[in-house]
Formats: C-alpha cells, sequence, structure tokens
C-alpha cells in the first residue's frame, strides 16, 4: 500500500505531472480511435473513482482532497475528463462517417426544434436541478467563520480562487509583471481574437477531429494541460511555501526545496565564457534580449518561411497574430522546460528595473 | 445546414416529463433539507433541555418556599380577609352609589381634559401664528391680539373645571377607600408572605410545556416572529476584540448554551448548564466582574459569536498527550493524560483540534492566565490564586533570567554568585553537579544543562565531559579570593545547630529534610535547599556564610538572623552534617583534541576557518580548556543566573516572552513532533517545559545547531504553571477603561504584593489570605509570626519603620524571629504603604487626643484590674504560670507602637481582625457592657482602658535602641 502511495508521489512531481499530462494529450489524440471506445472513457472514470476511493483511506489525502474548498476540484477532475472523452468521441464517430462519404450525425438531426417544450423546459429542469445541487453543497460542505483576517499572519499557502491557480503557477516560472499582467492580458485578447483569425467553416455544428486536428491540439493544449492541469496541481500538491508535496505526502512546513536556479547571464558570460558579468546591464543581458526579440520578432518570420500552406491560407496578418499568440502560449512550457532541465531561472535578468523574462 | 427540415422534437417530451417531476421532487426534498438544516441547531437543544431543568430547579425551590410558609399564618390572614370582605359586603348599597357617582364624573372629567389638551394645542400653533406676524408684520399684529388672549382666557378656564372635577373625583374615590381600606391592607400583608411562592408558581407555570411555543413561536420557519428559543449574547463596550485593523466590541453568545452560567441553584447539573465555580468574583452581577459588562471569552477565550461547540473553539481539559521518552529523566513524573473528556468531545460533540480560531479557549485550569490583559504588571492577582502561584513558580524557577519578560525586570539572579567559587567549592563537585544537578539534590532549581534528549548519544559524551570540564576550569580560574571573616573557625555542637535551624526561622526559606520541590513549594524553597550541602562546601565557608552572608556576597537575599558567635558555630556544624548523594559519574572521558575540536567549532562560527584553525591551534591546551570554558558559559547563557567574572555585559539568551501569550500559533514550530503533540500553543508550551530540546529528535544538527535550553525536571503540575504564567504575558488590547483603574492604593497594593513575595515576606506572614506556611512548621499560630494584613491600621509607621530597621523581640518567648533584611529605605517605605493600603490607612498620621481626665485614666485602669490583662500580657516581666501559647506583647510597647482607634476595634472584635486569636471578647454585648463604669457604655469603657494603656512607659523600643 505504501508502495503504491510512493508510486503516485512520485508522479505527482511537477515535472512527471506535467510531461504525463503532455504524453497522454499525445496519446489521445494520437490513438484517438482506441479513446473514444466506451470500455476506456468509463473505465478511466472508473479509474479515477478508485483512485479517489483509495486515497481517501489515507489521512494527508482525505485533508487536502475532502478540504470543503477543494471538493469543486475533484468534481471538476471527473468532468474534465468526461467531456474531453465524450467530444473526441463524437468528433471520431462522424469522421468516420465523413470519411465512408456520410454527413455528420448532426447533420440527420432536425435543426428546427421548439421553443416549448425543448427549449424553455430544458432551460427550466437545469434551473431547479442547479438549484437543488446548490442547496445540497452549501448543506453537506460547511463554511464556517475563521479568524479575522491578519496581514502580519497570511496563510501558508496562499493560494488563488481555484480558477486562478493556473495564473498562480505561473508566478513559479515568470516575473509577476509577466505572469499577473501580460500573459493574462494575452490570454482574453487571444480568446476574443480567436473568432477574427479562425475563419475555418469546418466544424461548425457538428463534432469533428479530423478536419481541425491542429486547432483542437492546440485548444486541448491549452485548456487541458495549461490551464486544467495546472489548477488541479495548483490545489491538491502544493503546500506550504508553495513547495511541491504527493497528494499522500504530509504538508510539512519545514520541507525545503534547493534554489539553484541560474539566470542565461550567469550561464554564458560565466559558465560558457569564463569571465565576469559585464557591468552594463543591458550588455549583461544582451543574449537573453536577443533571444527574447528571436522568440517573438523573428520565429514567426521562419514560421511563415516554414509553414507555407498555413500562411498563404491565413493571410500574413492573421498569421503572425496566431503565431504570437501561439508563441506566447507556448513562453510557459519554454520556461518550464528551461528551468527543469538547465536551472534555467530567468533569461533576461534587469531587477535594476523591475523587469525579468 | 442544406435543405430546412420539418419542426421536431429534440427531447422525448414523456421523459421530459418525468425528469422535470423527478427533480421537482429533487428540489423539493432538498428545500425541506434546507429549512430542516437551518431549524435544527445544538443550541436549541440545550435550550429546550434546560427548560426542563430550569422547571425541576423552580419547581423544587418552590416547594422549599413553600415548606418555609407557615400555614397557620396564611389561613389567619385568609380569614381576616373574608371577615374584611363580609364587613364590605354589608355597606355594599353605599359602596355601589359611590361608585356610580364616580363613573359620572370621571367620565365628565376625561372630556373636559380632551378638550382642555385640544385647546392647548390649537392655542400654540395660533400663538406661533401671531408671534411671526409681529416679527414679520408688526403693523398687522395688533388686530390679532384680543384673539390669542381671549383663547388664553379660555385655555385658563377649562384647566380650572379639570381641576375641579378631579378633587371630586379623589373625594369620591376617599370615600370608597373608607370602605374597602381593611381588604386591601390584608391583600398587602398576604402578598408579602406568600410573594416569593407566587413568583416562582407563576414560574413553573410559564415553564410548562406549551403546544402554542412548540407548534407556533419556535416551528421552522415561524420562529422568526417570537421564538422563546432565541441566541443569546451580551455585548461588551469596554472589552474589545482585536481585529488586527480595528478593535471591536466582545460579542459573547456563550450564555445561548450556558444558560445557568449566572444563578445560583445549577452547581451540581452537567455542563452546559453548570452554574459559574465563582459567583462572588466572576460572572454575577454582585461581582468585581458582572457578565453583563466583562461577558466570557475575555477570559476563557474561544470564539465568542460562534453558537456551535466545535467552532467557539472549546478546549478540553485533559488533551491527550503521549508519554514522550528520552527527554524525561528519573526525577520527573511525565504521567500521561486520561484523555476522557477528549474522547468523549470528539464522539459526542464532534470535536477537533480549534484552527478556526486565534485563541482557543484556554482549559479551564489555566483560564487565570486572562487576568494578565486587565492586571497586567501584578505577581498578585486577587483572586487568581493559581496564577499568582503561576507566577511565584516563574519567579523562583528563574525563567525570567534568560527570557526578558515584562513585570519581571531588575530582579536578583536566580542562581548564586560564582565569582569567588573557588573559595566555597571544589572542581570536582561541581562538574558533578553541573552533569546531573538533580542527581546531587532532588530539589534543586538548578537546570540540567547536558546529557538532555539531544546530547545524550554515546558519541555525545566526549563532547559534553570536555564542555563540563572547561566550564568549571573558566570558572575557576577567574574566581576571585575571598577572605573568610573569621579564618579556621571552632567547631560547634551540632545538635543544637540542628534545633536553632528549626526553631529561628531558616526553614522558612530552606529546606533540609527529604521533600521534593513540588512537596515544598516556590516559597520554602525561596533560599537553596540544603540537603547535601556538606557534600558541598566546608565547615569554614558555612561558618563565613551563617555569620554575615552579605560578607561573601552583598547582593544576596538571605537575611541577618542575629544569631550569635556561638550559634553560628553550632548552625554550620550542623550544616556540615547534612550529607547524601553525590551525583552521578562522568560516563565516558575525553581527550584534548575534543576540546580542540569543540573549540574549532566556536570559532568558525565568527571567524574564516583557517584563521579558526590557526587560532585554536595557537593556544596552549590549558589556554584552550579555558577559552572554550568562556564559549560554552556564554552559549549556555549560564551568566544569566549566575555572576559569573567576564560575563558583566552579557545579554540574556531567551526569547523576550512578554506577549507569548498573543503569539498566534503559526508562529510555533512543532518540527517532527508534529504527529505527537497537539497542534495548539499550550501544549507546545508544555511540551517546551517537559522536554525543552525534543524538537531535535530526529534531526541531523551539529553541535552549535542544536537547542540549548536546559531540562528543569518540572512536574507536571509545575508545567502546567508555568504555561499559565506564560500564555498570561498578553500584548495590550483591551482598553484602559476595562483596566484596574490606577490609584495611589491600588499602586501600593501592587508594589508591596511584589515586594513581600520577591523577599518572601509571605513564607512567614499571612498576609490577605496569602502565605503564613511557617505556621504549619509551628504547628500552633499563637507561636507562629504574626499575621499582618492588619498591620497597617494597627501599627505606628514610625515605630514599624524602626522595627523593620533594627528588629526587637516582641514576644520574646518565640524561638522563630524577624530577621534583620537591610533593605533600602524605599523598599521600607514600599511595605508601609502596602500595610496601610491593605487596611485603607495610607500615610503616617492620625488625629489622637490623648485624655486628660483623671476620671477616665482611673476607670480605665479600673477595667484593666477587672479584665485582668496582665495575666496574659507582658508589662515588664513576663507572667510565669501561664503556657506560651498564651503570652502576649508587652503592654508597655503600646503608646509607641499601636495605633490607638486600633486599640478600640481591637478590644470590641479581636477575633474579627485576627481568627484564632487568643485574646478574649470582653464586650460581647457591645455596645452595651457587663460592666457598670460610664453607664454600661462599651465605647466609654473601651477608650478609658486605651487611653490607660497609653499612659504605660519604658518597654523595649526599636525607636531608643531599647
Amino acid at each position: 500500500m505504501d508502495a503504491l502511495k510512493e508510486f503516485f508521489n512520485f508522479f505527482a512531481d511537477p515535472r512527471a505531472f506535467f510531461l504525463l499530462t503532455v504524453v497522454a494529450l499525445f496519446v489521445i489524440v494520437w490513438k484517438r480511435e482506441a479513446f473514444s471506445k466506451d470500455s476506456v472513457g468509463y473505465g478511466i472514470l472508473g479509474f479515477l473513482a478508485v483512485f479517489f476511493a483509495f486515497g481517501l483511506t489515507d489521512e494527508n489525502f482525505r485533508l487536502i482532497v475532502a478540504k470543503p474548498d477543494n471538493v469543486p476540484i475533484v468534481f471538476l477532475i471527473f468532468l474534465v475528463v468526461f467531456f474531453t472523452w465524450f467530444s473526441i468521441r463524437e468528433g471520431v464517430r462522424n469522421d468516420q462517417r465523413i470519411a465512408r462519404g456520410e454527413d455528420p450525425i448532426e447533420k440527420d438531426e432536425s435543426d428546427r426544434v421548439w421553443v416549448w417544450p425543448d427549449l424553455v423546459y430544458t432551460e427550466l429542469i437545469a434551473l431547479i436541478l442547479c438549484t437543488a445541487v446548490l442547496i445540497v453543497w452549501s448543506i453537506g460542505l460547511e463554511a464556517p467563520i475563521e479568524q479575522p483576517a491578519n496581514a502580519a499572519n497570511t496563510p501558508n499557502p496562499s493560494k488563488a480562487p481555484w480558477y486562478f491557480l493556473g495564473l498562480q503557477e505561473m508566478l513559479v516560472y515568470f516575473d509577476p509583471w509577466l505572469a499577473g499582467v501580460l500573459l493574462p492580458t494575452f490570454i482574453i485578447v487571444g480568446l476574443m481574437a480567436i473568432p477574427y483569425v479562425d475563419t475555418n467553416p469546418k466544424g461548425n455544428g457538428y463534432y469533428t477531429f479530423a478536419e481541425r486536428k491542429v486547432e483542437i491540439v492546440l485548444f486541448l493544449f491549452g485548456f487541458l494541460i495549461l490551464w486544467n492541469a495546472l489548477i488541479v496541481l495548483g490545489t491538491f500538491l502544493r503546500g506550504p511555501n508553495w513547495n511541491f508535496f504527493g497528494p499522500f505526502e504530509y504538508w510539512d512546513i519545514h520541507k525545503l526545496e534547493a534554489l539553484t536556479n541560474v539566470q542565461l547571464s550567469d550561464v554564458i558570460w560565466v559558465r560558457m565564457l569564463g569571465q565576469p558579468l559585464p557591468e552594463n546591464m543591458f550588455v549583461r543581458e544582451i543574449f537573453g534580449l536577443l533571444l527574447s526579440f528571436a522568440y517573438v520578432a523573428v520565429l514567426p518570420v521562419v514560421m511563415a518561411k516554414m509553414l507555407k500552406g498555413y500562411y498563404e491560407k491565413l493571410g500574413p496578418t492573421r498569421f503572425y497574430v496566431t503565431a504570437v499568440l501561439f508563441l506566447m502560449m507556448m513562453s510557459l512550457p519554454v520556461k518550464m522546460l528551461t528551468r527543469w532541465i538547465f536551472n534555467l531561472k530567468y533569461i533576461v535578468s534587469l531587477p535594476e528595473i523591475f523587469f525579468n523574462i | 445546414m442544406a435543405d430546412k427540415k420539418s419542426v421536431g422534437h429534440a427531447y422525448n417530451i414523456d421523459f421530459l416529463n418525468v425528469v422535470f417531476a423527478a427533480s421537482s421532487i429533487f428540489m423539493f426534498v432538498t428545500t425541506i433539507m434546507m429549512v430542516w438544516d437551518d431549524y435544527d441547531r445544538e443550541w436549541k437543544d440545550y435550550q429546550r433541555r434546560f427548560v426542563q431543568l430550569e422547571r425541576e430547579v423552580t419547581q423544587a425551590s418552590l416547594v422549599a418556599a413553600q415548606g418555609v410558609l407557615d400555614p397557620a399564618e396564611v389561613e389567619q390572614l385568609r380569614t381576616e380577609r373574608a371577615q374584611a370582605a363580609a364587613e364590605l359586603e354589608a355597606s355594599r348599597a353605599q359602596v355601589d352609589e359611590l361608585e356610580s357617582q364616580l363613573d359620572g364624573v370621571e367620565a365628565l372629567l376625561y372630556t373636559t381634559t380632551q378638550e382642555y389638551q385640544g385647546l392647548k394645542a390649537v392655542y400654540d400653533v395660533e400663538r406661533y401664528e401671531y408671534e411671526e406676524l409681529v416679527d414679520q408684520h408688526p403693523e398687522d399684529a395688533e388686530a390679532e391680539r384680543p384673539r390669542i388672549e381671549e383663547m388664553y382666557e379660555e385655555w385658563l378656564a377649562l384647566g380650572l373645571d379639570v381641576e375641579r372635577q378631579t378633587a371630586e373625583r379623589d373625594g369620591i374615590r376617599d370615600e370608597i377607600s373608607a370602605f374597602t381600606m381593611r381588604v386591601t391592607e390584608v391583600d398587602a400583608e398576604l402578598r408579602a408572605l406568600t410573594g416569593e411562592v407566587d413568583r416562582l408558581s407563576a414560574r413553573v407555570d410559564d415553564l410548562q410545556p406549551s403546544l402554542v411555543n412548540d407548534l407556533v413561536f419556535n416551528a421552522p420557519l415561524l420562529d422568526f416572529m417570537a421564538p422563546t428559543i432565541t441566541v443569546r449574547q451580551v455585548i461588551t463596550p469596554n472589552i474589545v476584540d482585536d481585529v488586527n485593523f480595528t478593535r471591536v466590541a466582545k460579542m459573547d453568545r456563550c450564555t445561548t448554551c450556558h444558560l445557568a452560567i449566572d444563578r445560583e441553584g445549577y452547581e451540581d447539573y452537567p455542563q452546559p448548564f453548570r452554574t459559574h465555580s465563582n459567583l462572588d468574583a466572576y460572572v454575577g452581577s454582585a461581582s468585581p466582574h458582572p457578565v453583563q459588562q466583562y461577558g466570557c471569552t475575555v477570559c476563557h477565550e474561544g470564539m465568542g459569536q460562534s453558537i456551535s461547540f466545535k467552532h467557539s473553539s472549546h478546549t478540553p481539559g485533559d488533551l491527550h498527550v503521549p508519554h514522550m521518552t528520552g527527554d524525561v529523566d528519573a526525577h520527573g513524573e511525565h504521567a500521561e493524560t486520561s484523555g476522557d473528556q477528549t474522547r468523549a468531545w470528539k464522539s459526542d460533540l464532534g470535536w477537533e483540534e480549534p484552527h478556526l480560531w486565534d485563541y482557543p479557549m484556554l482549559p479551564t485550569e489555566m483560564t487565570e492566565a486572562s487576568c494578565g490583559k486587565c492586571h497586567g504588571g501584578s505577581v498578585y492577582v486577587p483572586e487568581g490564586p493559581k496564577l499568582s502561584e503561576a507566577y511565584g513558580l516563574y519567579e523562583r524557577a528563574g525563567c525570567y533570567a534568560c527570557h526578558k519578560s515584562e513585570g519581571f525586570e531588575g530582579l536578583r539572579n536566580p542562581g548564586p554568585d560564582l565569582t569567588k567559587i573557588s573559595s566555597k567549592l571544589e572542581p570536582e563537585w561541581v562538574a558533578r553537579w553541573i552533569r546531573d544537578p538533580r542527581a546531587v539534590k532532588a530539589s534543586t532549581w538548578m537546570p540540567r544543562v547536558w546529557y538532555n534528549s539531544n546530547t545524550s548519544d554515546p558519541e555525545d559524551v566526549a563532547r559534553n565531559e570536555a564542555e563540563i570540564d572547561s566550564v568549571v576550569a573558566y570558572l575557576f580560574e577567574n574566581s576571585e579570593d575571598h577572605e573568610f571573616a573569621v579564618p579556621d573557625p571552632r567547631s560547634g555542637d551540632a545538635a543544637n545547630g540542628q534545633q536553632l535551624v528549626e526553631s529561628v526561622g531558616c526553614l522558612a526559606c530552606h529546606i533540609t529534610g527529604d521533600e521534593t520541590r513540588v512537596e515544598a513549594g516556590p516559597r520554602r524553597t525561596f533560599g537553596q535547599p540544603l540537603q547535601n550541602i556538606g557534600n558541598k562546601t566546608t565547615y569554614e565557608w558555612l561558618y563565613d556564610w551563617v555569620r554575615d552572608p552579605k560578607h561573601f556576597s552583598p547582593d544576596t537575599y538571605m537575611p541577618d538572623m542575629r544569631l550569635t558567635e556561638d550559634e553560628v558555630r553550632d548552625v554550620a556544624s550542623y550544616l556540615v552534617t547534612l550529607r547524601g548523594a553525590n551525583g552521578i559519574e562522568a560516563p565516558g572521558t575525553y581527550t584534548e583534541s575534543d576540546v580542540t575540536e569543540a573549540l574549532t567549532d566556536y570559532y568558525r562560527a565568527i571567524v574564516p576557518t583557517d584563521e579558526a584553525v590557526t587560532t585554536v591551534a595557537a593556544m596552549s591546551s590549558e589556554e584552550q580548556k579555558l577559552e572554550l570554558g568562556r564559549r560554552v558559559i556564554g552559549r549556555y547563557g549560564c551568566y544569566s543566573c549566575h555572576t559569573i567574572s567576564g560575563f558583566e555585559d552579557a545579554q540574556p539568551i531567551g526569547i523576550e516572552l512578554s506577549e507569548e501569550g498573543t503569539k498566534l500559533l503559526p508562529r510555533f514550530d512543532f518540527a517532527f513532533l508534529h504527529h505527537e503533540i497537539p497542534h495548539m500553543k499550550v501544549e507546545w508550551f508544555k511540551q517546551k517545559l517537559r522536554a525543552p530540546r525534543s524538537w531535535d529528535r530526529s534531526r541531523e544538527l551539529q553541535p552549535l545547531e542544536k537547542l540549548r535550553m536546559p531540562n528543569f525536571g518540572f512536574s507536571e503540575e509545575e508545567v502546567t504553571l508555568l504555561t499559565t504564567a506564560i500564555m498570561s504575558f498578553q500584548s495590550e488590547v483591551q482598553p484602559v477603561a476595562s483596566q484596574m483603574p490606577r490609584s495611589a492604593r491600588n499602586d501600593a497594593l501592587d508594589a508591596g504584593r511584589n515586594l513581600s513575595r520577591r523577599r518572601n515576606c509571605i513564607s512567614c506572614h499571612e498576609i490577605e489570605d496569602v502565605g503564613g506556611e511557617y505556621q504549619e512548621l509551628v504547628g500552633d499560630p499563637a507561636l507562629a509570626p504574626p499575621l499582618l494584613t492588619p498591620e497597617g491600621a494597627k501599627v505606628r509607621p514610625e515605630w514599624l519603620y524602626a522595627f523593620f530597621r533594627a528588629p526587637i523581640p516582641i514576644r520574646p518567648w518565640l524561638d522563630v524571629r524577624m530577621p534583620s533584611f537591610h533593605l533600602e529605605d524605599h523598599d521600607w517605605n514600599t511595605a508601609l504603604d502596602y500595610f496601610g493600603a491593605v487596611s485603607d490607612a495610607i500615610g503616617p498620621f492620625r488625629t489622637h487626643d490623648a485624655s486628660v481626665s483623671r476620671e477616665v485614666i482611673d476607670t480605665g485602669e479600673e477595667l484593666f484590674d477587672l479584665l485582668r490583662c496582665q495575666q496574659c500580657h507582658v508589662l515588664d516581666s513576663i507572667p510565669d504560670d501561664q503556657p506560651t501559647d498564651n503570652l502576649a506583647p508587652d503592654l508597655r510597647m503600646a503608646r509607641e507602637r499601636l495605633q490607638p482607634d486600633w486599640i478600640v476595634d481591637w478590644l470590641v472584635a479581636p477575633l474579627d481582625i485576627q481568627p484564632g486569636t487568643r485574646m478574649p471578647m470582653f464586650w460581647t454585648e457591645y455596645p452595651g457592657s457587663f460592666y457598670p463604669q460610664f453607664d454600661q457604655d462599651a465605647i466609654r469603657q473601651i477608650e478609658s482602658v486605651r487611653d490607660y494603656l497609653l499612659t504605660f512607659s519604658g518597654g523595649p523600643s526599636p525607636l531608643t535602641g531599647n
């Protein structure tokens, strides 16, 4: 039993957790036909249910998972898994029909239904059920008054509301200026830009995967890995001092993390060139600045050359907007990987003007 | 998308109907659940149960009240009432006639009064309008004037009507009451007799089960209107909660469940219905801390707003703490608590460790810790016996020496002066002593510094021994010489010495027997316990010390017992015979390289490693040892308790505890003990006191990283008391309005209570109902040091001051004697003011006109002889036919010593002033008298005796040095 817990604790390490979710995503996409089988879908949900049931026998696991604030995130895991599986299954079915030259299932269905009862009635039922569930929830999970807030005694760990835990996780890798301001702005602007960038009419009104492979994979990567997985990680696996704790581990405030990260300027000037850091901060950070510039300005051009088909399909403006948004999204995994592989803290580090990348 | 199909259904409507029906039922059920969940609260059950309980208790009081009632008396009154009613009935016709007249007059009066008041209202309006006109348009005003005046006249006339009719009504009423008077009187008598019974039976009726209450007023959804079951709360404007950004009045809802907390009669009922255990001091409306002003949580802590058992953060008195091994030595008994209450709370009430409130309730035995919030700075808090005891212990254990604590500044060093150690002790003895002090003397307050839980591994032995030896070497190397006042004194008679030690009063501060520290208590171990002192030091040193303690140690608190040279010899000869265990052997040895290594560690902490190594290498092995000793003393803070040469300016090593009681739980480190001790502050302190270094368990630490608080071997009782003291150190939150008011008297009380405890006066003397342990040793209170509570009213300050400076025997037949303390004037004045404050008589001057009348003096003498005062009281010669416990002080001292007013009070009621005194009460008929003098006026008789006493002179006197 303990060996099993150790096993899960090991894979809950952020590096393993992140890599596993990425691998899982690509396996799902790659082996989607197998994934879309009912037995697989229910099997995964069943496995999750067994995992949580097993986990609840452990004191530390129970303490975190059964905390009233965290219970919704347990629901979230089940719901996200179910809907991912469901949408892939529908997409796979339609792809098979389209491949056979048939219309998608949705086309066969009537697209005109009565407002009453089909719309209003179902809305009413949904309303009743939501209300009832919220009542049961509020009875079941108590929310007692706590001690007065004290600026000199903040909770440890201090966690953002669950829906912001993805953003809070970014703070581990990015300067607050980027993680708290710039990237969230890009997320909002990017989501608003999607209808203008993505004018492909395929997939409107019906599930499909084959017709929109790249878009769907990009979306799932952003939504599942960079958003939901980070919420789960932030809720269950981040403990005191924002240290990492396996699901079966005691949240010991004394646990330590070796902070041995270095700046890119250190790596290049000191380790590679064997000389002290230049006095002038811009000279010191020149490599990082060049690299960052290349990432946002040169890389889109390279991508345009390499992905000629897309470039022509979208036109220069749409392509560049898409490319920049894509690169911004990928900056998080890029930053994570450079941290884990090279112990890299910041690519550009200008504490003199409070700016780091 | 291509061609529009006909309109269809997305769902099967029959199926939707079923879903709708099911979800509606679900919704209905959840709504009922919601209402029930809101309605079903634990506090309501308590209130329902309390109604039954109150009915039982009220019923019992009703029965008791009825028992007291004399049925014959009631019956007689009832008969009288019947008679009176019959008489009234006889004149019924007249009464009826009068009453109908009264009705007519009253009706008329009512209408007239209405008219009168209505006219006044109209007149006021008109008058205002007229006044406005006068101001704005004076030219038009004159025309209006007659109308206003006419209205006023009319109103006056109506007023006269009202007065006339009122007089007429009162006349008729008087006539009626002439007939009914007897009935009314008897009714009033009856009410006076049965009032209590009537009130109680009405209350019992109120408390009967009521369907209306259950089904209407307290029913779910209807209970917002006028429920009989309600949340009760106390809001205290002068007692506040600190919510960090502001302070708000406390809102305590504890009485919602603790319904009988301020009522007598519920002492034996189970919680939450029990009466407060000390209504005279707390909660009761006549107490100094009524619940309406002080609430509950200011003392008990916990979340007052909460009405749930769990969330209000109750704390059981017996949190289950597993037996800690490792740090508990053979002398400490750390029994596991039973944990019964904790277990019962967990299973019955869903209790868990409070973590939603910063200050969970204090365990009941520690509640007095909260006294410190408003009575800060006092070492003795009235009505807080536990806290006062805890402070006594805190001082005696010397906690303040390492841990700065507000209110405990400027006190003596708890340990002896070590600057002249070489003349007193041998190095071998000191090494054995500090290796494990309690192995040498079980009752010592000296803690164990080495061989604690984090330094008891076999590999620690060499380092421990190296450190111990180095410390000893340092102390002896830096010791000054002491010149004995009498070199090589002759030895004396040990048997007589023992008799002296046991009778003159040494035992008030020192123990010589096998008592443990807990048995003897902090007062009787105020001075070093004398057990085993013969092993410790030499006859020569003991002689020198007993002869004059200040000769060896000028700052010692040990007073001068004024022993003769012979007595000193006898006492010292006795003390050297006190021998016992010799401590423990060193469990291993060390080499010079251990010293070098240890010293290098100390140096590495302050200089680069290379420098440390070369510096240490440059020293001789002797120098290394001395330097290591110096470093070790510095690290363990030995100088905090002992005066040690070279550490005159060193700062104490512990953290300040002045606000420790308000420190928040997250500031406390539980290390790897988090599974062993409850996650609560009081438990943290207890663990720290039981096993100060257990935090190092399972940890991999370099020698200098280890914890260094020594182990005092506290008993569980001492642990609880010290935790209470620490919890009482609070930051100032409560407003001035809630604090003890400042006044000269209160300041004098504070200062005097501190002094009398810090000089251990209360070990011999009882003051303010505390202390006087010495009495138990003597057995007979008449032969013990006197009660000092009345001292301020009794004794003249100038006499007392002189007595303090040079005590004379007041009762020469006593063995025990008042020592000479040689305090500063400042302290003596504190004592004088304190006695004055206790008796509410501060200040030296009292009016007293000495009697000049020969007649008064003569009568006094007459009574003096009659009452045979001289039978017990000394008057020059000590009466030889009395047992010593009957003897009383020389009356020739009275004039110089006693306050004339007090002599009167004393003669009136000696037992009120000094319970247990042998002084008879002569004027039992006071203010009358048995004796014929002055027309049996007791006061004048007593004053004459007093005035006669004041004519005596020539007794022993501290003033004249007689």
